[in-house]
């Protein structure tokens, strides 16, 4: 009966019940395209979403002053963020599903949507955060979320994928390697528009 | 083969001293951290330094990099080495008392060089601030180490120089050049000294210094360590020994170059700087490759990760190895360079590579270290685990709090305003950080706390019990037959 459920309560069954909820995406994943359609993109709106009521609202705030932005400005910013982040789900899900056959795990389009998809829910609800877009307010609830997601990938990981524990703490490190180098490859393509005039205005 | 009774008729590995580095590395690992807690917590609330100079941030931070530098991570890797280089050369260490010197010299100069910079002695050149009596001392007995490395290896009875000793000794001669070379100054008195290269050839030697102490001492010394201790507590053969052969010669090679990437937009030419830049990314294959080794190695090990906590510590430091060498070429680029030099994000990327990789390498290799030389198991799992979530968390509060407070900086020093001034003052984009700075206080302290419970778990391990006798083993008839061939006398 639980198989039969929307996947987006049961990807979001993680936040309330990790345990129970791992279980059950592992005992039967839904689809690569019901994983992906039925949560990942309605998870994936939520950041963009907030983002944008948040900075039209209350303004981005470094620490100094709010920065407001006109409004085509933060819808493109918005959907620039939206397909940034399901391009980072898509690739992540290859990465994993590349991984696998070293792992031993289970290589389908299913497990590695589902993987993904369970480790970035509580990243995508803690976007909420983002409705009051203050720099340091958003960074004091996204990265002990971040923490959250991390131990979840290491946890969920083995019985998701279908492979021993110790692999499965193998490639769920190997997985890490991976975010963190785009994360900062994302950070430093980030800094390179800035600094060619392609963003805020900064002086170089 | 392993005895536990003592006698004149056996060789023994020299191991005492290995332990005594193990447990020195773990004492100033501890006082380290905890100055730079207490640094991290100063530029949160500034009056906890109480008016007094010796609780000053810029005294204390100096003395937060030295002692986990070269307290905690050389200690570390003197240790390490010592240890493995007896049992890939297959006999005692050449003149242990020498051995034993280095030892006491080495942390008898931790203790006095940690106190004069507490009290302000200070020769103005990051990681190299210690004084001239200091540097004297250094070079001292980092030639003293180099004898007793060297000559183990030239007693040694099996032909083939196993690759962690090609990165430790790496690492013995380059910093003994760097060290040597940068420090060279005219001391005016016992205190102060002034550096015999002028203007913008100190900064080039100074970086050349710099940034090939993070690449040989923090890297290559490291990665001696990891083609050592990775295979040994894996049970497994290097995934690709001929790769490990390649990637030294290649991140011996451009690693050297590097070091004008820390001099973006200064008074040196733009060809040094665009020079620094290409090594830079150059440097990025035989990193990599490495790192491919080390994953490919443990892949096959996954079935000791359940018993073994010390292998999580590695596995997890290789991904952070990944991060850090490939964070560091991106960041040489100039345009990423002029967003990310002198902010924090700079702090996170040190810290990703000073916490991620080498504390983490080194506490999976005391987790390894320290029940061998103890002949017993570790007193607890459960603790060890702790600490590798702990070390986790502490090191993702840390990064993370830093990036984000490095890209604001960074956007806030290069706001303008209509009249093509800076838009914001030092004072109020120090106190836009402030929030970030208690987020990564959090992360130190929790870094900290986790480092605290190996130090109790490996106590326990080693209370009351003296260092395991161990000597070579025989001989496998192929390195005997290679060994005579060569010349060698087994």
């Amino acid at each position: 009966m639980i198989a039969q459920r929307p996947p987006l309560l049961r990807f979001g069954a993680v936040l309330v019940a990790p345990e129970a909820a791992i279980a059950s995406i592992a005992a039967d994943p839904p689809s690569g395209a019901r994983a992906f359609f039925g949560a990942a993109v309605w998870l994936g709106l939520l950041p963009p979403l907030f983002a944008a009521i948040g900075t039209m609202t209350f303004g981005w705030r470094l620490g100094v002053e709010p920065l407001f932005l006109p409004a085509g400005t933060v819808v493109a910013i918005g959907a620039a963020y939206f397909v940034l982040l399901l391009f980072g789900f898509l690739s992540t899900a290859v990465v994993a599903r590349w991984m696998a056959s070293t792992y031993g795990a289970d290589a389908s389009w299913s497990r590695s949507f589902a993987l993904v998809t369970l480790v970035g829910a509580p990243l995508a609800i803690g976007s909420v955060v983002h409705l009051y877009p203050n720099a340091f307010v958003n960074v004091l609830v996204l990265v002990p979320t971040l923490i959250w997601s991390m131990y979840l990938l290491y946890r969920g990981l083995p019985a998701v994928m279908k492979t021993d524990p110790g692999r499965g703490m193998l490639m769920a490190s190997s997985l890490i390697a991976y975010l963190l180098v785009s994360w900062v490859t994302l950070l430093g393509i980030t800094a390179v528009l800035w600094s060619r005039g392609v963003g805020p205005h900064v002086a170089t | 083969m392993v005895e536990h009774a003592r006698n004149g008729a056996v060789e023994h590995y020299e191991d005492r001293i290995v332990a005594a580095f193990t447990f020195c590395s773990i004492v100033w690992a501890i006082a380290g951290m905890a100055a730079g807690v207490y640094a991290a917590a100063e530029l949160v609330w500034p009056e906890l330094n109480f008016g007094l100079p010796w609780l000053s941030f810029g005294r204390l931070r100096t003395g937060h990099t030295n002692l986990v530098l070269f307290g905690f991570g050389v200690s570390a890797l003197i240790g390490t080495s010592l240890y493995s280089v007896q049992r890939t050369s297959h006999v005692r260490l050449l003149a242990p008392k020498l051995a034993w010197f280095v030892f006491y010299a080495w942390q008898l100069t931790i203790v006095l060089g940690a106190w004069s910079l507490l009290a302000g002695w200070n020769g103005g050149k990051e990681y190299a601030e210690l004084e001239w009596p200091f540097d004297i001392a250094i070079a001292v007995i980092w030639i003293a180490y180099a004898v007793v490395f060297f000559g183990t290896i030239a007693r040694r009875k099996v032909a083939p120089i196993y690759i962690s000793n090609w990165f430790y000794g790496a690492l013995i001669i380059v910093v003994a050049m760097l060290h040597i070379v940068n420090n060279l100054a005219l001391p005016a008195t016992l205190s102060k000294s002034y550096s015999l290269f002028p203007g913008a050839q100190d900064a080039i030697v100074q970086w050349w210094y710099g940034h090939n102490a993070v690449g040989f001492l923090l890297t290559g010394g490291f990665l001696g360590m990891l083609y050592y201790f990775l295979p040994k507590q894996a049970e497994q053969p290097i995934w690709s020994y001929r790769l490990s052969i390649v990637a030294f010669w290649a991140f011996v090679y451009s690693y050297i170059w590097a070091g004008p990437h820390h001099l973006h937009y200064n008074a040196i030419p733009e060809w040094v700087q665009s020079l620094g830049v290409i090594m830079s990314l150059v440097l990025l294959a035989p990193s990599w490759a490495t790192m491919i080794n080390g994953v490919m190695t443990v892949s096959n090990a996954w079935r000791k990760l359940q018993t073994d906590p010390a292998l999580k510590f590695i596995v997890l430091a290789l991904a952070f190895y990944g991060l850090a060498t490939f964070e560091g070429p991106m960041m040489a680029i100039r345009s990423v360079n002029v967003m990310s030099h002198f902010t924090e994000w700079t702090i996170g990327h040190v810290h990703s590579g000073a916490l991620g990789w080498n504390a983490l390498i080194t506490f999976g290799t005391f987790y390894y270290l320290v029940p061998r030389l103890a002949g017993r198991p570790l007193h607890s799992t459960v603790l060890a685990n702790a600490h590798f979530w702990l070390a986790l968390a502490g090191i993702m509060l840390y990064v993370l709090s830093m990036w984000a407070a490095g890209l604001s900086q960074s956007l806030l020093w290069l706001s303008l305003d209509d009249l093509g001034e800076v838009r914001y003052s030092f004072v109020e984009v120090m106190e836009a950080m402030a929030p970030y700075y208690l987020l990564r206080l959090v992360g130190g302290v929790l870094f900290l706390a986790g480092t605290v419970l190996m130090a109790v778990n490996l106590r326990l391990t080693f209370a009351g019990a003296r260092t395991v006798a161990v000597s070579a083993p025989a001989l496998v008839p192929a390195h005997a037959a290679a060994f005579s061939a060569a010349g060698g006398t087994p």
